[in-house]
């Protein structure tokens, strides 16, 4: 074999793989053979396989601005590809094989929930039809009497803030600023509310294989508005708490809803 | 070969994706945008129209991931697919993906044989960001069977079927793109060399 005869064959055969590197056919045999004794050809064969390899490492090398990702997203909504977050993974509730289950109360309840996060976030003062309205509704409590108050969220950007009172701040308001005491933790940890045991009820008798689904779901919800509440009680000033305390109540009303949907 | 929990990551993403989960999408966009980009880039050497092609192939992976079963890696899917889009991009653009024919090749694409020549070794080393130049330079056919077959790892055989040229074909320009190469970095080996 010669260079020429090298330069021939080489396409076919340079990339050519042996286990253990020993010739793989007779070709082969003498191809290695001549690049034994021939520098030049060696020296190519080294080149081009240094230039493959090296190219190998450049796979992966560059990375996209930002931006493609936002362009993909926002077409990708366009489309209704991605959609909006609810419990579709959850196990849908049966409707009841008797008659139908009337739970329109929970549509109202649903809006009050609402009505008391956008209350929260809108007004420092807590008026007093709100306090009568939070009782009814009362999103705080917890739904099992073991549930433990968990500790004030640290997630929250907004800088620490003064709890000194404003001057316009009622009594109650002021009251609400201090930390929760033991009498606090027991209420707390007092019986579940009205209107989401009822809720839970509801759901045992109708559908008992989704109670456990809906009554995790509201304890983390629950869980949820109790501490951001609690960090509000001492950081009244931040808004971004009191933005996702309103956005937490939005869960929770969507909760009802998504229940009124599945069973009527 | 896909690190295995990096797989398990990849499946249940495409899971949440098929249900229309936003972050399941992104997820499988953070897991494959450097390669997909890389591709891009190397086939069309501009950046812009890079990320307008990465972006066209993963679009076009969502709108169609209701359909992958898990049979073959979703990588290998996704790889695939990118290469159809870059290359329907060059044939929009009239420009040949592959040369179907090595006779029409000019004097000026072809590399020059030099048996005995006293030259500029590459022996060892060779600078990455002088390959990527190098690279940028090729036509456009050695260029894309250089890049598919020694940059992304597909085997002459696919590269056939996806470019529409022959297995000897796809073994010819890549040793004349790797060819060229050579010359090109010992050029600019050279160059630096007498500039110091």
């Amino acid at each position: 074999m010669n260079c020429s005869d090298v330069d021939r064959i080489l396409p076919e055969i340079i990339d050519s793989k042996a286990r253990d590197g020993a010739p793989i056919n007779d070709l082969d045999f003498e191809f290695q053979a001549h690049l034994r004794n021939c520098l030049h050809c060696s020296e190519l064969v080294s080149d081009l396989k240094l230039i493959a390899s090296e190219a190998r490492q450049l796979s992966d090398a560059e990375e996209p601005s930002p931006n493609v990702w936002l362009r993909i997203a926002a077409e990708l909504r366009s489309e209704g590809l991605i959609r909006e977050p609810e419990l579709v993974s959850r196990p849908v509730m049966v409707r009841a094989q008797r008659g139908l289950w009337k739970a329109f109360w929970l549509a109202p309840v649903a809006v009050a929930i609402l009505a008391a996060g956008s209350y929260f976030l809108t007004h420092r003062t807590t008026p007093p039809a709100m306090q009568k309205s939070a009782k009814s509704v009362d999103p705080e409590p917890q739904i099992q009497v073991a549930e433990q108050p968990a500790a004030p969220p640290t997630s929250t950007p907004a800088a620490q803030k003064s709890t000194t009172p404003s001057r316009n701040q009622t009594p109650h308001v002021r009251a609400l600023q201090a930390p929760p005491d033991d009498s606090e933790q027991a209420k707390l940890s007092a019986p579940p509310a009205t209107d989401d045991q009822r809720f839970l009820s509801e759901v045992s008798s109708r559908a008992p294989t989704m109670r456990a689904t809906y009554e995790n779901e509201l304890r983390a919800v629950n869980r949820e508005i109790q501490e951001t509440r609690e960090y509000l009680r001492r950081y009244p000033e931040d808004m971004d708490a009191r933005q996702h305390l309103l956005e937490v109540y939005q869960q929770k009303a969507m909760l009802y809803q998504i229940a009124l949907d599945r069973i009527q | 070969m896909t690190d295995p929990k990096q797989r398990i990551t990849e499946l249940e993403a495409v899971e949440r994706a098929k249900q229309g989960d936003e972050a399941a999408f992104e997820t499988l966009y953070q897991l494959h945008k450097r390669r997909v980009y890389s591709l891009c880039l190397r086939m069309v050497s501009n950046p812009s129209q890079a990320e307008d092609l990465a972006q066209e192939a993963f679009l076009q992976l969502f709108r169609k991931i209701g359909t992958f079963r898990g049979e073959s890696a979703f990588s290998t899917w996704l790889h695939r697919m990118t290469v159809n889009v870059v290359l329907m991009q060059l044939r929009k653009k009239a420009l040949p993906a592959v040369s179907l024919e090595e006779t029409l090749e000019s004097e000026e694409e072809a590399p020059r044989k030099e048996f005995g020549a006293d030259d500029i070794k590459l022996k060892g080393s060779v600078d990455r960001l002088q390959l990527q130049r190098a690279i940028d330079r090729l036509p456009p056919g050695y260029k894309t069977v250089f890049v598919l077959h020694d940059v992304e790892g597909f085997e002459h055989n696919e590269i056939a079927q996806l470019v529409g040229c022959s297995v000897g074909n796809s073994k010819s320009q890549l040793h004349k793109a790797r060819l060229k190469l050579r010359e090109y970095l010992k050029f600019m080996r050279a160059e630096k060399a007498k500039t110091g």
